[in-house]
């Protein structure tokens, strides 16, 4: 008896551990799946993304199998997949230097067809359809995209007599200076995570130096020591030395900050329309406790760029359900699914017949401001390839810490640059 | 069927397990560590030992290494002595030194990450513990950034860390102390020694199986201490709280150098080797002493 009771428990243990092999090798037989992995992995996003799979499997029978963790496990969970040759069908990835950096790995498949069949280009403003394409192809269907500006407390500048918003750079500095008078810090960032604090280096040189020359910037073919970057430290030193940021940004995540604005303690902070998904949840309205005004301009005759990221989802190159997930993808495109998602997510819908009453007023007038931007870039982490963005970003970090030393922060990026952009 | 096949058969299982978990990325990210990887591609050239040359001349590596060696120098001293005063003072019979003892050892029970997260509350300049204290106890302006400020963040990282192995040393100096025959004590204390030199002749001599393993066990701990680092500083700012660990993965997937994390996960892999020989020498040291 006890030998057989011996045998059973052996072959129990054996028979499971050969199930969970089997089981890992066996995911995806079914032919009417798409198996997908994503970052929308916080409960609203988790909620409204999962409506959107449903009401696709309800139209077409198709399943959707969602293999998604958490959002932080998001980047090395891909890898994982990816170095495996076990990737998901599609999964959701930043637009801009990220995408180009699986395309130039070969690990993703052009999707021109898919464009073509279902005349998905008419659906996109052309700014934002410039970042579906890489390296002649089309690669990306645009799920949602944000938009970085200066967001406020309505209440604050109203309180101020700050109700018109500031068109020139010397605008936004007599407005930064009214505000510092009354008591208040002009502008709160919370870069902790370092990426809350590029937008203003985006902006800055968006704004002095022009989208060419960062572009130029961005893939290597300038540098960090030029004249260009050189001035965007000074002006935004300039900023720092008159004392208009909440010290110690380091300290401080972007939630935050936004908690800063929203509690009267700044007046404003340089971020992604995603802060309105912030706020809202924290019962402010928009229009009336919150707005926003885009970045000034500073120098004539640069063009007028509006600056953030695009979400989207990519199909993996060998895709083991192919028809399904180009199903998926453009199902995913559709105005019934962008609505839905832009209000869960507070993004803006890159689908353009997407009825604009969906918006909030302040969602509302960002779309229109995208509209009527010449071009649309990506922020910085997401316009550089990683390994220079991490660079960079560490030097934004360092400079919210002390930006005295802005110059020399240039010369080490310079270094950074040199050994990403060698071969 | 044989015993020899039975053993064969129950070993099979967590051997298969321990072969795919641990054997088989501990090859591969050797093999890794001599390619140029980026972590997606498909595509991969073999750079001979260049990511270690690049591991000789990197600045921030360094920098990894040195805070991973204060942090072992910290591991040793600060954990192991508040353990040892703790449990000295709880054996003597302080009143509710149940209680205390509990509330001592329950940070153990926490992940480090949660830990990391209640002592990035306490850190905060605004409304953080410490700076309040500071600012009630007279230091009226004080808000030190003490996560944000790359002079202080290591250590704050470190203290935290110690807060949680504090408890964990506590417990193990206690089980020693337990075996500290009180007739030696008893005698010191007849032949006119001190607390303090009874202290030190007898007890702490005493207690050197126990100190061994918390030392040990420190030391390993602070290996593994990735999740404050990545919970609290994530490494930074600008690198100042870097540890191997929180670099290698930074270099591997914030940078995707994934060849070169490699190389970085083979130093640490024989830094943790040294450390753990060192460890089992130290115990088989001592189970000689009792035989």
């Amino acid at each position: 008896m006890k030998k057989r009771g011996m045998w059973t428990i052996g072959m129990v243990g054996l028979v499971g551990a050969l199930a969970m092999l089997l089981g890992a090798c066996g995911q995806g037989a079914g032919k009417s799946e798409v198996d997908v992995v994503h970052y929308f992995s916080d409960t609203l996003g988790k909620t409204t993304v999962t409506s959107i799979f449903d009401a696709f499997t309800k139209k077409t029978g198709i399943k959707v199998v969602d293999n998604t963790t958490g959002h932080e496990d998001f980047k090395t969970q891909i890898l994982v997949m990816l170095a495996a040759d076990n990737p998901p069908d599609a999964f959701s990835y930043w637009a801009g230097a990220r995408v180009q950096f699986v395309v130039d790995s070969g690990r993703l498949q052009p999707i021109d067809d898919l464009y073509k069949k279902d005349n998905l280009d008419t659906l996109l403003p052309p700014a934002i359809a410039a970042g579906t394409v890489y390296n002649g192809h089309k690669y990306l269907i645009p799920f949602g995209y944000h938009y970085a500006a200066l967001f406020y407390n309505s209440k604050t500048m109203q309180k101020l007599g700050l109700t018109q918003p500031p068109k020139t750079w010397n605008d936004f500095l007599a407005m930064c200076d009214k505000i510092k008078a009354a008591g208040i810090a002009p502008i709160a960032v919370g870069s902790k995570n370092r990426w809350p604090a590029q937008f203003w280096f985006d902006y800055l040189l968006l704004r002095t130096a022009g989208p060419e020359y960062r572009a130029k910037l961005m893939a290597g073919q300038a540098k960090y020591s030029d004249p260009e970057v050189a001035n965007v430290m000074k002006m935004w030193k300039g900023l720092w030395d008159k004392g208009y940021f909440v010290p110690n940004a380091n300290a401080y995540d972007w939630t935050d900050a936004a908690d800063q604005v929203a509690n009267g303690k700044a007046a404003m902070t340089l971020m992604g329309t995603w802060i309105t998904g912030y706020w809202n949840g924290n019962k402010l309205q928009p229009g009336t406790d919150y707005d926003f005004f885009p970045f000034p301009q500073i120098k004539d005759g640069v063009p007028n760029v509006a600056l953030g990221p695009i979400d989207g989802w990519v199909m993996s190159k060998n895709a083991k359900h192919a028809a399904s997930t180009l199903k998926l993808l453009s199902f995913l495109l559709d105005k019934g699914s962008q609505a839905p998602w832009a209000v869960g997510q507070g993004a803006l819908a890159p689908n353009k017949t997407v009825d604009p009453s969906i918006y909030n007023s302040v969602m509302k007038k960002a779309s229109e401001e995208v509209g009527a931007s010449e071009a649309f870039n990506f922020n910085y982490d997401l316009a550089t390839t990683p390994p220079m963005a991490e660079g960079g970003l560490t030097m934004f970090a360092e400079f919210m810490n002390n930006p005295s030393k802005s110059m020399d922060y240039l010369t080490e990026t310079d270094k950074v640059e040199q050994s990403v952009f060698k071969k | 069927m044989s015993r020899r096949l039975w053993t064969v058969a129950f070993l099979s299982v967590p051997l298969l397990a321990y072969t795919t978990i641990v054997i088989v990325p501990l090859v591969t990210s050797f093999y890794y560590s001599l390619t140029d990887w980026n972590g997606f591609s498909a595509q991969y050239h073999w750079v001979g030992f260049a990511n270690f040359a690049r591991i000789a001349s990197d600045p921030l590596f360094a920098n990894a290494i040195k805070n991973t060696a204060i942090w072992m120098a910290a591991a040793i001293v600060v954990p192991t002595a508040a353990g040892l005063a703790l449990a000295l003072v709880l054996h003597r019979g302080v009143r509710g030194a149940k209680l205390f003892k509990s509330l001592f050892y329950l940070p153990i029970c926490l992940a480090l990450a949660v830990v990391g997260q209640v002592w990035i509350w306490i850190y905060r300049p605004d409304w953080g513990l410490l700076d309040l204290v500071l600012r009630d106890i007279g230091f009226s302006n004080v808000a030190i950034a003490w996560l944000a400020d790359s002079t202080t963040a290591l250590g704050a990282i470190i203290l935290a860390w110690s807060w949680q192995q504090t408890g964990l040393a506590m417990v193990i100096f206690l089980a020693g102390l337990t075996a500290v025959s009180r007739e030696l004590t008893e005698a010191a204390e007849i032949d006119g020694a001190s607390y303090g030199q009874s202290l030190r002749r007898v007890v702490i001599p005493l207690l050197s199986p126990a100190t061994v393993v918390v030392v040990a066990l420190s030391i390993l701990n602070s290996l593994k201490s990735f999740d404050a680092v990545y919970v609290m500083t994530k490494g930074g700012p600008f690198h100042s709280s870097d540890t191997l660990a929180m670099f290698m993965y930074d270099v591997s997937f914030e940078s995707y150098y994934m060849g070169y994390g490699s190389a970085i996960s083979v130093v640490l892999f024989l830094v943790a080797m040294i450390v753990i020989t060192f460890y089992f020498r130290q115990v088989r040291a001592l189970e000689h002493l009792h035989e």
